[in-house]
């Protein structure tokens, strides 16, 4: 049987700085556990930053949840999943809140199959109706749909949340959440999946950029994509791609935006010669502002987009080469 | 050794995405389906790269069986087509379709691999192109108490266990597990082969091994939801695009850097 809590979860915050998602899940918490009844908890498995303790008072969070083991200290699915096992047995949260991301994706469900729990990933909104019915709503179709998932009556409720479901409010007066550390027990646990050899990471990330400029089958021939790279460069930003290009070996899969490639949210993305299929959305409609040249004034991507310019990419990329250099 | 690979039918993605860009993407009058019916139904693009890695296995040389199963109405085209590919076996799982969610179908396929010999290796694709969930492989994973590696563009044969190469975001990561795995494959695999029309016209007499549920010593919690689907519907998007008109392409240009930075977007 559950309690009315919501709990999110975070791994690996220790260092000050984190990621702004964080908010986002916060925001939606806050609000499921308003209808649930129940507090708004952060566990946090590793060191509780001042970060995340400023961020839990900023966001309505009742109680910071601390979990500590050294088999903790490297990414380790299952002492992460072990620990939030743990976790879920000792408080029986009714709602364990995840932003999904690379991890996510398997810690999600290895927890739900844990705790005997209904997971949805994809998850857009959360809605609690009278009778304490949960269901969430989740993009489908690489967001050409959204479906809405009850959750069964006595079932927790483990879901991962897209980046750009909610923006983040923080509450009007800021709290100071006490840390409570809670005990795990992870003597048995011995990760069964041995890493050989750990990605090499080159250069910054897209999905942290804070610009980027993307190009698409409209660029009309790989040769073009140096455009797109000149135009990130000149704006201070990275170079993306739609799958399509990436499947046609023009740029390598690095850069590519989309459901399941990278998924951003940037504050500038333009998007160059892409028409906005929900797939690659999916990796960048969390941008602050996106812009979109496209020959087709009916181009899908118009409909995201705060600025467009109905033209050919390639005679408008070098004028904003220039123009960004001016 | 024995590879089991699950796969699931789908809805042709492209010819969905080309409705929903059309703007003509509808819901039926039960607030689920698609209306669509033209679509065609096929194999999820990432089984069918799942069932291309065990393929991949054997053609490197490994002494090895693949099994191919799905759960779910009457997937037999899909299994007909994993069979002309180069499946040594096709495997049904009959199932109520009203009361399937992720959890029953993970326990129809572990309930199968336990019950039909086991498996050194579970291949799946990372998700399926309709629900986008991909959870199912997780779950296999854990109620057979077996690793698992998600979003693999190559796997081999290692010493007594598996090697396997991750598309992470970081790009690719090397691990290795011993003994028996779950691995779900991305599209970073490459294209699955065709079948040849030899294999086509041999696969047309292929007859599925049709699985009751009742044969796979499921417990009434493992035949139990989690979640129930409810409602499907197409969302609306918010369009409030302002498009910047100007004389030549110098202008347009100027003219979208200039609000830009007139909105901070850029310096």
């Amino acid at each position: 049987m559950s309690s009315n809590e919501v709990v999110v979860v975070t791994w690996g915050l220790g260092g000050e700085a984190f990621a702004g998602e964080v908010e986002d899940i916060l925001t939606l918490g806050r609000g499921v556990a308003a209808a649930t009844g129940g507090d708004l908890n952060w566990l946090a498995l590793g060191p509780v930053s001042e970060a995340i303790r400023a961020t839990a008072g900023n966001y309505g969070v009742a109680n910071i949840d601390h979990v500590e083991d050294a088999k903790l200290a490297e990414f380790s699915a299952d002492a992460i999943v072990a620990s939030l096992a743990q976790y879920c047995e000792q408080r029986s949260p009714r709602v364990v809140l995840f932003a999904q991301g690379f991890d996510v994706r398997l810690i999600a469900p290895r927890l739900a199959a844990k705790a005997g729990a209904g997971v949805v990933m994809n998850a857009a909104a959360i809605d609690v109706d009278g009778d304490g019915k949960l269901s969430v709503t989740a993009s489908a179709y690489g967001g050409d749909t959204r479906v809405v998932y009850e959750i069964a009556a006595d079932r927790a409720c483990v879901a991962s949340v897209l980046a750009n479901a909610v923006l983040p409010e923080a509450v009007d007066a800021a709290t100071s959440p006490g840390v409570r550390d809670v005990a795990v027990d992870l003597a048995a646990v011995d990760e069964r999946i041995k890493v050989l050899e750990r990605p090499k990471a080159e250069g910054p990330r897209l999905d942290a950029a804070e610009i980027i400029v993307s190009g698409g089958r409209g660029l009309g021939d790989a040769a073009n994509y140096k455009l797109i790279e000149e135009l990130a460069e000149a704006l201070g930003g990275l170079p993306g791609a739609s799958r399509p290009i990436v499947d046609d070996g023009w740029v390598d899969s690095s850069h590519q935006v989309w459901l399941t490639g990278i998924i951003t949210r940037p504050g500038l993305y333009l998007a160059a010669g892409i028409s906005g299929a929900s797939q690659h959305m999916a990796g960048c409609s969390a941008a602050k502002t996106i812009v979109a040249i496209n020959t087709d004034s009916d181009a899908s991507i118009f409909r995201y987009a705060r600025y467009g310019i109905v033209g050919d990419c390639l005679e408008i990329l070098p004028e904003l080469i220039r123009a960004a250099k001016s | 050794m024995r590879i089991v690979v699950c796969v699931k039918e789908v809805l042709d993605p492209d010819a969905v995405n080309n409705y929903a860009l059309a703007g003509r993407l509808e819901i039926g009058d039960d607030g689920k389906s698609l209306t669509q019916t033209a679509i065609p139904r096929l194999m999820n693009g990432f089984d069918e790269q799942a069932l291309e890695a065990a393929l991949r296995i054997k053609d490197a040389g490994a002494d090895c069986s693949i099994t191919v199963v799905s759960a779910g109405p009457a997937p037999t085209d899909i299994l007909k087509h994993a069979a002309a590919l180069g499946a040594d076996d096709v495997a049904s799982l009959e199932a109520d379709p009203t009361a399937l969610d992720s959890h029953v179908i993970a326990s129809l396929l572990a309930g199968y691999i336990r019950t039909s010999g086991g498996a050194d290796l579970v291949l799946c694709g990372r998700q399926a192109s309709d629900d986008d969930q991909g959870v199912v492989p997780a779950l296999v994973g854990e109620m057979l108490d077996l690793p698992i590696v998600t979003i693999a563009r190559a796997v081999e044969a290692g010493d007594g266990g598996w090697r396997v190469t991750r598309v992470t975001p970081d790009g690719d990561e090397v691990v290795e597990v011993t003994g028996g795995a779950v691995v779900t494959i991305s599209n970073e695999l490459g294209d699955p082969r065709y079948p040849t029309a030899a294999s086509k016209i041999k696969a047309r007499r292929v007859k599925p091994t049709v699985i009751a549920v009742s044969d796979l010593g499921l417990s009434a919690d493992d035949s139990e939801p989690r979640v129930a689907f409810t409602r499907q519907f197409v969302p609306t998007i918010q369009g409030n695009c302002e498009f910047i008109s100007g004389d030549s392409p110098a202008d347009l240009a100027d003219r979208l850097i200039a609000r830009l930075r007139e909105d901070s977007v850029i310096q």
